[in-house]
């Protein structure tokens, strides 16, 4: 199947012999980087971009729900944003880094959900800590712990929230925030401290021992 | 945890404890779903139209043509009937005549048609 929207690249009026070729999935793990896989699904290679779906899908909703606060509303406004990768992923230029191209697509899907008022109900995100092989004692403590991070991050302001999780989870830099939240560098700077600073409070000590 | 919210590196230990609160649960089965979610859509609604559209468009534009034709053929082809004839009582000479009427003829057909 093809991206939609694009008749031109759509496999159903090619013949066998136009169709692009379909990248190994072998090759779509480490050796094959993301500017490849998006010119590749640009092309019409559907799992190329399934390829970049398994690499990104997990960050992208990791965003998504420090917006929604709410497992099935983050994985919808996933899965738009997604979509609407795949439907304009010929106007990604390669030249660029794909990650905050994609992030910023789901990013913004999540904001407009939560806009839109298309939010069905904020409530504490499930328990997904594992601690595999703790004791009842430390069992005990992260499940407190579960419940503080969620306390904490739930108390957060929505900018600041996304700013914490986008620096300290994703990796990404202040810049490449301040661009998809439409904010200076330096307010992203200060999301991230007043964030930070909220998160210990929260947390107290419990963090140091889960290490 | 890094506690220096000064800091400009990341606190990797508070960052994993985010990875792991919001990962959510089965992340297989979540990026097997938004791989089939996405990739496995059908085409847009106006890619079907489309391909509906054209060969029909096609069809219907060549039968109004037809149309057209017979229409013209027929036109062409049906002796000139004498205007006037089915449009009113008048003579025929009266409406055919560039000429205006004269009051009497006016007061004729005026009379004419009130004594009905």
């Amino acid at each position: 199947m093809n991206r939609p929207g694009v008749r031109s690249r759509h496999t159903t009026y090619l013949s066998t012999a136009q169709r692009p070729q379909r990248l190994e999935r072998a090759l779509r793990t480490s050796d094959v980087d993301d500017a490849e896989l998006a010119q590749a699904a640009a092309r019409g290679d559907s799992d190329a971009f399934g390829g970049l779906i398994e690499r990104h899908g997990m960050a992208a909703r990791r965003a998504a729900r420090a917006i929604l606060r709410d497992e099935d509303d983050a994985d919808d406004a996933v899965q738009e944003g997604m979509l609407a990768a795949w439907r304009a992923i010929d106007r990604y230029d390669p030249n660029r880094p794909f990650r905050p191209w994609l992030m910023r697509i789901v990013v913004n899907a999540a904001l407009d959900a939560r806009r839109r008022g298309r939010v069905r109900h904020a409530e504490p995100i499930a328990e997904t800590l594992e601690s595999p092989g703790l004791g009842p004692d430390r069992l005990a403590e992260a499940s407190l712990l579960r419940a503080k991070l969620d306390a904490g991050l739930a108390a957060l302001p929505e900018r600041q929230r996304i700013a914490l999780v986008l620096f300290d989870a994703e990796g990404w830099g202040h810049a490449e925030i301040a661009a998809s939240l439409g904010v200076p560098e330096g307010t992203v700077r200060s999301y991230v401290f007043h964030a930070r600073r909220a998160m210990r409070r929260a947390l107290g000590t419990l963090a140091e021992g889960m290490k | 945890m890094t506690m220096s919210p000064f800091d400009h590196q990341r606190d990797e230990e508070l960052g994993r404890l985010l990875r792991e609160q919001l990962s959510g649960s089965r992340p297989e089965a979540f990026l097997e779903r938004m791989r089939l979610a996405v990739t496995g859509q059908p085409p847009g609604q106006w890619e079907v139209l489309a391909g509906w559209a054209r060969p029909r468009v096609m069809a219907l534009a060549v039968a109004a043509g037809l149309l057209l034709w017979l229409g013209a053929w027929f036109s062409e082809s049906q002796p000139a009937a004498e205007p006037g004839v089915t449009v009113a009582s008048l003579p025929a000479h009266k409406l055919v005549n560039p000429q205006p009427p004269d009051v009497d003829e006016i007061m004729g057909a005026l009379l004419a048609g009130g004594g009905r």
